[in-house]
């Protein structure tokens, strides 16, 4: 049967981990992700989970033990989080390169330094060009259902890739929530055991990423971008496949939250997202129309339910809970892919940024109201002021 | 829909089957700007270039009588050079040869 139980987001991951009955998992202590293999050394120890628990010894080699294991066809865990993402960097191209589909689990944490444990996106954001699937969860049951919806897409033979499954540091992954943990019998279900053609196999022996000719590089470049191209329509089957077995809905790519009238957007991606309903609930009591889009996937990046959920509004504020110094709105890093998704778009909303939750600062109700309030202006005058905010920093 | 060129087309994930003794796929000896040449007079058959070619390029023949060079996988490192334990062996550049690869519209 299954059971309602209140963990945290690192303890709904290790779980979801024993759902999907890892075969290798290479853990390397860092906080706050460290909490994942804490929990999944119990249940390898008490005999719970049958799976090779290896010890890298460094998050480098966490990659590459994962790397070799899912290249012979294993299902393979690991994590990381803040510097300890952005170490084992090398190894990110080729796991996608080889279409294996290894997963890792990423509980945000700041990049040093100086050395700060609290949650911000940008440790994950370094990472996601690679041709790796990539996108967070709110609260631990979403985390839980994300690593069994991104096990089942990744590992689609018309996908082969690796993915991210994201959860804020501490906000998630140390606060509990309310988790069900399903039958394994739904998870078995929903979830088949991984059989991929190209695996080492000593009764068919293949080479795994020789050398090639700098001319047909491009080739493969396309062929990985193509299998991202097919993950909005394979997510989509696995996510109503979701609902059906486990009972529980989630828009695929966007999550829109009274949206329908609204005239102000926020648009947010993870914990914060929590908050912001909260916010919004308030705000609508006063009679401002406002809602959400929650971004569940950044990777692939999903243009068109942007376009189709934003273009319902007058004025987005875009929550950039992460850092790109220098970059276009010299910001952070959502604006970029928002403002494109809405380029084509007959009717653009007006848009604007507010750099707000990092370092692991906390996002709080007012802060969303202060967004409401600049989004309002924006409407009145035709025109946003600026393209970020600094919240906390400004005068007004 | 994208049109892969043939000359362009890359098993899936650059997955291929494993070579036997050579991967056809990945000719080597065209990176080449020297070559070693052996001077069968002087080669007493010690095989410390078949010991030390670290792609296998020097193998002794059939008939052991003499020590065989691949000229397609050499990427011209020289080490067996350097190991020749008799001076039996010396650089050349490629541009010395009519088959050097310097010279090819289309390597091998």
């Amino acid at each position: 049967m299954a059971k309602e139980v209140m963990i945290s987001g690192c303890a709904a991951s290790a779980q979801a981990a024993k759902a999907a009955k890892v075969e290798v998992i290479c853990s390397y202590p860092i906080r706050p992700y460290t909490a994942v293999m804490m929990e999944l050394a119990k249940l390898v120890a008490n005999g719970e989970l049958d799976a090779e628990f290896i010890h890298g010894e460094g998050e480098h080699a966490q990659l590459s033990v994962v790397y070799g294991a899912s290249a012979c066809g294993a299902r393979t865990f690991t994590g990381s989080s803040g510097v300890g993402v952005t170490y084992a960097y090398e190894v990110y191209s080729p796991i996608a390169g080889a279409r294996l589909p290894v997963q890792m689990m990423i509980a945000d944490r700041t990049l040093d330094p100086p050395g700060d444990f609290g949650s911000e996106h940008t440790d994950a954001f370094c990472v996601r060009d690679m041709g790796w699937i990539m996108g967070w969860a709110e609260e631990p049951q979403e985390a839980f259902d994300n690593h069994l919806i991104n096990y089942r897409v990744g590992e689609d033979p018309r996908i082969y890739l690796p993915q991210f499954v994201c959860q804020d540091g501490y906000f998630v992954s140390h606060i509990p929530g309310k988790v069900v943990l399903p039958d394994q019998s739904q998870v078995d279900e929903f979830l088949p055991p991984l059989k991929m053609d190209h695996r080492l196999d000593p009764k068919k022996p293949i080479s795994h990423g020789p050398q090639i000719r700098p001319d047909q590089g491009d080739a493969l470049e396309l062929a990985r971008a193509m299998a991202m191209n097919e993950v909005p329509k394979v997510a989509k089957e696995a996510i109503d496949d979701f609902a059906r077995i486990f009972g529980r809905k989630y828009s695929p790519f966007v999550e829109e939250y009274m949206l329908d009238d609204a005239d102000l957007a926020i648009f947010i991606q993870g914990a914060h997202a929590a908050t912001a309903r909260a916010a919004i609930q308030k705000l609508r009591k006063q009679g401002v129309k406002i809602g959400m889009a929650k971004l569940r996937f950044v990777r692939p990046w999903p243009t068109e339910a942007v376009a189709e959920a934003l273009s319902k509004v007058k004025a987005v504020a875009v929550v950039e809970t992460q850092t790109s110094y220098g970059g276009a709105t010299r910001g952070g890093g959502l604006m970029f892919e928002v403002c494109t998704s809405l380029y084509d778009v007959p009717k653009r909303p007006l848009v604007t940024s507010f750099m707000a939750g990092l370092g692991g600062e906390v996002v709080k109700v007012e802060d969303f109201e202060y967004m409401a309030k600049h989004l309002t202006k924006a409407i009145q005058d035709g025109k946003v002021c600026k393209k970020v905010h600094w919240i906390g920093f400004e005068p007004d | 829909m994208y049109l892969i060129p043939e000359h362009k087309q890359v098993p899936f994930a650059g997955c291929t089957t494993a070579p036997v003794s050579e991967q056809r796929m990945m000719i080597t000896g065209n990176w080449r700007t020297y070559r070693p040449v052996i001077n069968r007079e002087e080669c007493n058959l010690c095989l410390s270039c078949v010991a030390y070619c670290p792609d296998a390029c020097w193998q002794l023949n059939e008939a052991g009588d003499e020590v065989v060079w691949n000229a397609e996988y050499c990427k011209g490192c020289l080490i067996c050079v350097n190991e020749c334990t008799h001076g039996a062996l010396s650089k050349a550049h490629e541009l010395d040869f009519e088959d050097g690869v310097v010279r090819l519209d289309k390597p091998f």
